[in-house]
């Protein structure tokens, strides 16, 4: 008897987990893209910057749109403090009027004096309740942004944050993956039992498939259990 | 639907049970397919919505799907096909296989 069994389903499983196997460099770009998207975006900004951190706020991956953003950025996770470090940590936007006269990261400001950086903004990237990372954009200029430049900035947060937070889920495919073959495994289960309830019986496929289901209610236990005692030759099971 | 008189109300009250305890169609199709199931997500998900009728033994294998993952919401119980009044009037059964002696029918 053919049967039809559900397989588009089972592809588009696989296929989500194929999709969330995106490669670092598929990140890397996103994050990159939206730098400059950023950038274009906020008026005086003259740099900007995507961090991705992971939950205790090592660095996983980072964008910048120039080079003294990148450095910028690399010495305030170096040195454990700046602007972004505060944002993702207080899950908050950080606005820095000028960088010279700011008190909050003595360390940071202190190495980054020399550097083409006056006023930063950055904001967190949270996804579901969990911070991220964070966005950021630098000026020149002190005093380049206001509360204005801050809305703009999570605006993109917001999108940023729900997509960045997909591409991110590492462990998700592993965990689809075994919930997958579980599935698999119980179903092969389920059908061995069939099988010899079938044979035994001279049973329909349909016949024996109700006999286990009458089976798992009545002893209150569950369709896998009742099988797994079957296809074991538990005697029990098998009378 | 089809022509089981039965088949409103057990899908109705499948669908109260996972609505209830959370569950989404895609949880449930998964735990059904691995009690070997044999409709797709698409034809479960119809049938959630009282737009496709499924053969009493798929309405009480999903019943089983999700009984065993709301295993933990009581209230949350889907009836199987026997549990609910037969034609002829037989008073409903409110537990899941407490004192059935009646064999399941083969179906299809």
């Amino acid at each position: 008897m053919a049967r039809k069994l559900p397989l588009d389903e089972l592809s588009t499983v696989i296929a989500r987990i194929q999709g969330l196997l995106l490669t670092e460099e598929k990140v890397d770009r996103a994050v990159r893209l939206l730098a400059r998207a950023i950038k274009d975006s906020v008026s005086g900004a003259t740099g900007a910057g995507v961090s991705i951190l992971d939950s205790r706020g090592r660095r996983t991956s980072s964008a910048s749109t120039d080079e003294v953003v990148t450095r910028a950025d690399a010495l305030q996770y170096d040195l454990g403090q700046g602007p972004c470090l505060t944002a993702w940590a207080m899950e908050e936007t950080v606005i820095v009027r000028d960088v010279v006269t700011d008190p909050r990261w003595p360390d940071w400001t202190d190495v980054v004096r020399d550097m083409p950086i006056r006023s930063v903004v950055s904001t967190p990237l949270i996804a579901e309740q969990e911070c991220i990372g964070a966005l950021k954009i630098y000026s020149d200029r002190a005093d380049a942004f206001g509360d204005e430049a801050a809305r703009v900035l999570e605006l993109f947060a917001a999108p940023a944050a729900t997509l960045l937070a997909n591409i991110q889920a590492s462990e998700a495919p592993h965990r689809i993956s075994e919930a997958l073959a579980e599935s698999l495994h119980s179903r092969d289960l389920v059908n061995r039992a069939c099988g010899i309830l079938m044979q035994r019986h001279s049973l329909t496929v349909d016949m024996a498939l109700a006999e286990l289901m009458r089976r798992a209610r009545r002893q209150n236990s569950t369709l896998g259990q009742i099988s797994a005692d079957i296809v074991a030759g538990i005697p029990a099971a098998l009378e | 639907m089809g022509f089981d008189p039965h088949e409103p109300q057990q899908q109705r009250m499948l669908a109260a049970a996972l609505k209830s305890a959370r569950v989404n169609v895609g949880e449930l199709w998964l735990k059904y397919f691995s009690l070997g199931g044999e409709v797709g997500e698409y034809e479960v998900e119809a049938y959630l919505q009282g737009l496709l009728s499924l053969p009493v033994l798929q309405r009480d294998l999903l019943a089983m799907a999700a009984n065993e993952l709301i295993d933990k919401f009581p209230q949350g119980h889907a009836p199987y096909s026997d549990e609910l009044g037969s034609p002829d009037g037989e008073s409903p059964r409110k537990e899941p296989g407490s004192g059935s002696q009646q064999r399941p029918e083969s179906e299809d």
